[in-house]
């Protein structure tokens, strides 16, 4: 069981162009900027090339690529080195901005495509589950957030009334 | 050791910065032993070609009663 072999599953999968672009979401993003949590899947957010003349996106391509590679499907998960491996579009103007500003990392010599931390932080607060507002606590507290770029993401994209409430619950020494 | 809560709050922080300044592939491979950990404590079966580092459970005795 290996995250590495998942990683490099995916850069076949856009060497052989089947995916246009893909970046590490989710628990398995923020792990490239804060200590490790445990989590059970992983969350590959990626632009799927839609049909010509349709406006459907269609991950069709992804699952038949991986089936052919002997991936076992487990429901909307294909199984990656042990891995479920969920295949996420790019759903919301920031999730697409997020996919389009991703960064390369480096993964004892396997390259990688991530969101930023700042783009996972907004996504979190915009998501919003308990755990999401977890995970934003965490990249506050470890200082992994470029403030100014942070703000401006929060601001392009209309999140700022749900950040000036999430500083109210969590981040206000006033009871 | 020391009962200071203050102390041990500032430690598990000093702990969490030190797990996050970790090399990635050195994390993700904790992330790898994690869930086999998970899994194992919610008796779904664990991939028998697991490569990750892992620890076995020492075996359960049962009291002998008298």
């Amino acid at each position: 069981m290996a995250i590495k072999e998942v990683i490099q599953a995916i850069n076949q999968m856009q060497a052989d162009g089947v995916v246009e672009r893909y970046a590490v979401g989710g628990a398995v993003g923020a792990t490239f900027y804060l200590e490790p949590v445990a989590t059970l899947d992983v969350d590959i957010f990626a632009g799927f090339k839609s049909e010509p003349g349709s406006l459907m996106v269609n991950p069709q391509p992804i699952f038949d690529y991986l089936k052919e590679r002997g991936c076992a499907m487990e429901g909307e998960y294909v199984v990656i080195g042990g891995w479920p491996v969920q295949f996420l579009p790019a759903g919301t103007p920031l999730v697409e901005e997020a996919l389009r500003q991703s960064v390369n990392k480096d993964v004892d010599g396997t390259p990688v495509c991530v969101f930023t931390a700042e783009h996972l932080a907004a996504i979190a607060l915009q998501t919003g589950r308990a755990k999401d507002k977890a995970r934003l606590l965490q990249f506050i507290e470890a200082g992994a957030l470029d403030a100014a770029g942070f703000q401006a993401i929060l601001a392009r994209h209309s999140l700022l009334d749900a950040w000036r409430k999430f500083e109210r619950q969590f981040l206000s020494d006033i009871p | 050791m020391s009962l200071d809560l203050q102390k041990i709050l500032e430690s598990k922080s000093a702990l969490r910065r030190k797990l996050a300044a970790r090399p990635v592939g050195e994390k993700l491979r904790m992330l790898d032993a994690l869930r086999e950990r998970e899994l194992a404590i919610r008796g779904r079966p664990v991939p028998t070609d697991s490569r990750a580092v892992h620890e076995e459970a020492a075996p359960i005795r049962k009291k002998r009663v008298k």
